[in-house]
């Protein structure tokens, strides 16, 4: 059954991506990044010596602060943060630069759905920019459950409020490699079947999981290329744009 | 998207990696040693890419990643220009010093003379402008051969100039309109090949002499 979305879009199909990087003159990192109408600020600064009182002095640790487009921080922003903070921490080699902070802030320019995956696009793509060792670079996607059991991708904000459930999937990035198998293994399965973060809203049954798994992990190759042609560019204050 | 079958790494060298990307596989390279430089890291039997940039080797056994970032990294023998804060020397100059020591979260000790002692064009630069630019720009301004921003502009103007590694460039010239124009040339040859760079200088210059 083929579903109507308002913009005219397939189920899998994405919205326009672009993004552009070195945007801002003070940071030592910074990209947009934009889905559609969803636009992220990402800014890095850092490493700076120094860990806040919690955080283990021999790794290097990573602060999130995301500011929301009007209104105060609230408990949704706090949520945010924490899930950015762990993704980040997950990609970031931490054991360079020990006892260092890096801050990373995210403005929310503006939301039109599927704004934390988003976000996690811009964040990565600033600590590139701020050349901050990673391990690998993380890739994020927003699937949507429609309703007897097929699934949307990229939802617009509209899409988001009508849907019974949707989840926020990051994965790792696709990656060229010299190895004969490919790409690097884990248990027997390579890296880029893994998944590094998956948030939930509403009910939904594991099988319809596992299939928004399989859908967002196929399209998470498409955000990939777009992303490794964007790094690639030798002037990143262009911005690169796909469809 | 998988790798190729061959295990020789020439298919990487001077292109340009992403993070994540695996570029040597060791299990095919026994009983060598092997240099890493800045931007890769060995996981287990693999070395992967730690950040986005032109993966450069170079003989008999050196890999690197060639990154371009904003942030100066104080490095051992780099020559970079630095501005006073302390009271002990007149506040605000500018120094073209040379790093002596550099580790992880001190400050590092810089020196105003070379390796043997001599001034040898460091210390104080009076006049001029100076500019910040990536750390990349600064390398290949640095590079030899000259890089064809600065011989293009050298044939037809005079000018001074002193690059530090640390992604600042003072340049100093007779009138302030060849200031500008050098600075300018420099600021918009980041992003550019070579050719490029060449046909850039020459349309700066024939419109402003």
């Amino acid at each position: 059954m083929e579903i109507d979305r308002p913009d005219g879009r397939t189920r899998n199909q994405l919205r326009p991506l672009a993004c552009s990087r070195n945007i801002l003159n003070r940071a030592h990192g910074s990209a947009r990044w934009s889905q559609g109408d969803t636009i992220v600020l990402a800014a890095v600064y850092g490493p700076k010596t120094g860990t806040r009182k919690n955080e283990n002095p021999e790794k290097a640790s990573i602060e999130v602060i995301w500011k929301p487009r009007t209104g105060q921080v609230g408990k949704a922003e706090k949520e945010y943060e924490m899930i950015l903070k762990r993704t980040l921490q997950s990609i970031c080699v931490l054991t360079i630069n020990q006892n260092t902070t890096t801050t990373v802030i995210l403005q929310v320019v503006n939301d039109d759905g599927s704004l934390l995956p988003c976000a996690i696009n811009a964040a990565c793509a600033a600590l590139v920019d701020a050349g901050i060792p990673v391990r690998h670079l993380a890739v994020a996607i927003c699937c949507a459950m429609a309703g007897s059991g097929s699934v949307i991708l990229d939802p617009t904000k509209l899409e988001e409020q009508k849907m019974e459930a949707f989840s926020y999937l990051v994965f790792h990035n696709s990656v060229l490699s010299m190895l004969p198998e490919g790409s690097l293994h884990v248990d027997g399965e390579p890296m880029e079947h893994g998944i590094i973060t998956s948030v939930t809203h509403g009910v939904i049954s594991v099988d319809d999981y596992l299939y928004c798994l399989e859908r967002g992990h196929a399209a998470s190759a498409k955000i990939s290329d777009f992303l490794r042609r964007s790094l690639q560019s030798h002037a990143p204050s262009d911005p690169s744009k796909a469809a | 998207m998988d790798g190729k079958p061959s295990n020789s790494p020439n298919s990487f060298i001077d292109q340009m990696v992403v993070p994540g990307d695996v570029v040597l596989d060791l299990s095919s390279m026994a009983n060598q040693t092997i240099k890493l430089g800045g931007g890769l890291r060995q996981e287990s039997d693999a070395i992967s890419v730690m950040k986005a940039g032109k993966l450069k080797f170079s003989r008999p056994n050196k890999y690197w990643v060639e990154s371009s970032q904003k942030r100066y990294v104080p490095c051992v023998e780099d020559t970079v220009l630095g501005i006073v804060v302390d009271s002990k020397a007149e506040v605000g100059s500018l120094l073209y010093v040379r790093v002596v020591k550099a580790s992880a979260g001190m400050n590092p000790e810089l020196s105003c003379t070379d390796a043997s002692g001599k001034a040898a064009e460091f210390g104080l630069l009076k006049d001029g402008y100076m500019f910040e630019t990536s750390t990349g720009l600064s390398r290949m301004l640095l590079s030899s051969p000259t890089c064809p921003v600065l011989e293009g502009l050298g044939k037809k103007l005079s000018f001074e100039i002193a690059v530090g590694l640390n992604g600042r460039v003072w340049v100093n010239a007779g009138s302030p309109s060849t200031v500008i124009l050098v600075a300018n040339a420099i600021m918009n040859s980041e992003s550019l090949s070579n050719t490029k760079q060449k046909i850039m200088v020459e349309k700066l210059l024939q419109k402003f002499q």
